[in-house]
């Protein structure tokens, strides 16, 4: 329980310290009086904070309640083919010229998100089997991935660089304005998986245990899964295929928080969620899918190490 | 009477025994015996309400069970196999714990009243002792007695447990099955075990349920069981 309280307060006092040095520090110096009246801080580092705050929540609980219903560690946003599906809308529209009217990129990834999430939700109506769900996914995302391949050969090199340009992920495109919806699609996620917790708890252990606990397992089963793809739609949409984060934060709040309690997990992933985005978000320099990448392979091998040594895997 | 059924069969799609008709009351021991691959396990989850019978009628409490609601029916019925596999995190107590969730709210909280049934269902089992480890890290001995204990926490009237003794050595198989006869007796539950020890079922049960060959689900007292030949399938 200690420990629990401690993570939590830790990680907070992390967040409130990276977000601080996000908003005050940059390649223009000012002092912080003339800072909070300057379009700089408004404009481009409150957008940039809020982007990795929401984007850190979402993908890390949408990583971590797929994970736990494919009962697979290396479940995450990317598995079930919704972030490939945002990106074959957004390369339609960037290099094949469909227009997604007025917002663009954010309609065309939203539109591709929750197309492939509508296919998902139908395969997992039909189908009880989650290895034949999570097969389905990962096909769905090769098939898609080859599809936006064509595109690409198939385009000029001008609206080629600019989509692998989006392709890279950044938390520096969301507008003040664009914070409200961002932060209401990810309510919206959130809401739909917190509903689920008792569903999750139970879910690691097969579907028919949980039934065994009274749980409506194909009702909660889809909830998850389109609360799951609703945030992963709107990381993609606002930031970019970023979705890798998701499968690396969830090993790490296990090993934080050492606990199987998803009232507990899911705060927890949440907030290791923000730290990591925020730490990856200290150089917009650099590609975000890159940054994330470096932090996260080493996360993820060192959980793979050590459960294979004790004889988990 | 806690479960009836009437002219039941089970399995999936052929039948695996003539039509059932059986009264199982609180406060019993079923043991139920025979060889691999006979429906055993079938059964078990016919009673549980996972299978739905191919015909025939069960009545849970005076109400058909398929009236009943999933949560209902997790109040009434729990099914304990021992083939699961706990995730690599999870403690022995936030495992046992899983056994008050049909009771939990929309977040699935605890209360103290939970917490204190879960330590006594620890306490039963006999895994106090070692609440704090990983499921995944213990003996299988150990691991069939924390799932058992979940049962327990659980508050059922009718247990089911396919093969709790698999795994047991001699004197903590005596002592699961000392342990059952007590808790039927004093949680007002009846519980119904499958199990390849024939002389413990006979000697602590209350009534034996047998395969005796194929098709043929027979039930007696088990004081009366071998006279009757509920056990002439497995003479040496």
């Amino acid at each position: 329980m200690k420990r629990i309280v401690f993570c939590f307060v830790a990680l907070f006092l992390c967040i409130v310290a990276l977000s601080f040095i996000t908003l005050v520090s940059g390649p223009v110096d000012v002092s912080i009086g003339e800072l909070l009246d300057s379009r700089i801080f408004w404009d481009l580092r409150v957008p940039r904070v809020a982007a990795a705050l929401l984007a850190g929540i979402a993908l890390s609980v949408s990583g971590l309640s797929l994970q736990t219903v494919f009962q697979n560690p290396l479940a995450g946003p990317f598995v079930l083919g919704i972030s490939s599906g945002a990106s074959f809308a957004v390369a339609l529209s960037m290099l094949a010229g469909f227009s997604f009217g007025r917002f663009g990129t954010l309609t065309a990834a939203s539109v591709g998100a929750f197309g492939v999430t509508l296919l998902i939700l139908a395969i997992a109506s039909r189908f009880r089997n989650n290895t034949v769900l999570l097969v389905a996914g990962l096909l769905i995302g090769y098939f898609i991935d080859a599809c936006i391949n064509l595109l690409i050969t198939m385009s000029d090199g001008e609206s080629l660089k600019v989509y692998v340009s989006w392709g890279m992920g950044s938390f520096g495109r969301l507008t003040l304005g664009g914070i409200w919806i961002f932060a209401s699609a990810v309510l919206v996620g959130l809401a739909l998986i917190s509903a689920s917790v008792r569903y999750l708890n139970g879910a690691r252990l097969g579907d028919d245990f949980a039934r065994g606990l009274g749980i409506r397992v194909s009702l909660y089963k889809k909830l998850v899964l389109l609360g799951a793809s609703i945030l992963a739609a709107a990381v993609t949409a606002f930031c970019g295929p970023v979705a890798f984060l998701g499968i690396a934060v969830p090993h790490l709040a296990y090993l934080l928080f050492k606990t199987s309690n998803h009232r507990i997990l899911l705060p927890g992933s949440a907030l290791c969620g923000v730290c990591l985005a925020l730490l990856a978000g200290l150089f917009p320099e650099y590609p975000l899918n890159a940054i994330l990448s470096l932090v996260g392979v080493p996360v993820i091998l060192w959980v793979l190490v050590r459960s294979a040594k004790r004889g988990g895997l | 009477m806690l479960l009836k059924l009437r002219q039941v069969t089970f399995g999936y799609g052929a039948p695996l025994a003539k039509p059932l008709d059986m009264e199982i009351p609180v406060g019993q021991v079923f043991a139920l015996v025979g060889e691999n691959g006979c429906g055993k396990s079938t059964l078990l989850k016919t009673l549980a309400g996972m299978i739905v019978p191919l015909s025939g009628i069960q009545e849970l409490d005076g109400r058909p069970l398929a009236e009943y609601s999933l949560r209902e029916l997790s109040k009434k019925v729990a099914l304990v196999r021992m083939g699961l596999v706990a995730p690599t995190e999870m403690t022995v107590r936030e495992f046992v714990s899983l056994g008050r969730s049909p009771y939990a709210g929309f977040l699935d909280g605890r209360s103290a009243e939970d917490e204190q049934i879960i330590d006594q269902a620890l306490t039963e089992m006999d895994v106090k002792a070692f609440a704090e480890r990983k499921v995944a890290e213990l003996s299988d001995g150990e691991r069939s007695r924390v799932y058992l204990a979940r049962a327990l926490s659980q508050q059922v009237k009718l247990l089911l447990l396919d093969e709790p003794d698999a795994f047991m050595d001699i004197p903590r198989r005596k002592n699961l099955f000392v342990t059952l006869q007590r808790l039927s007796r004093e949680k007002d539950m009846a519980v119904v075990l499958s199990t390849h020890w024939i002389d413990y079922g006979e000697k602590y049960a209350d009534t034996i349920l047998a395969f005796t060959s194929q098709g043929n689900l027979e039930f007696a007292p088990a004081v009366r069981a071998r006279e009757l030949g509920l056990f002439s399938w497995a003479e040496v």
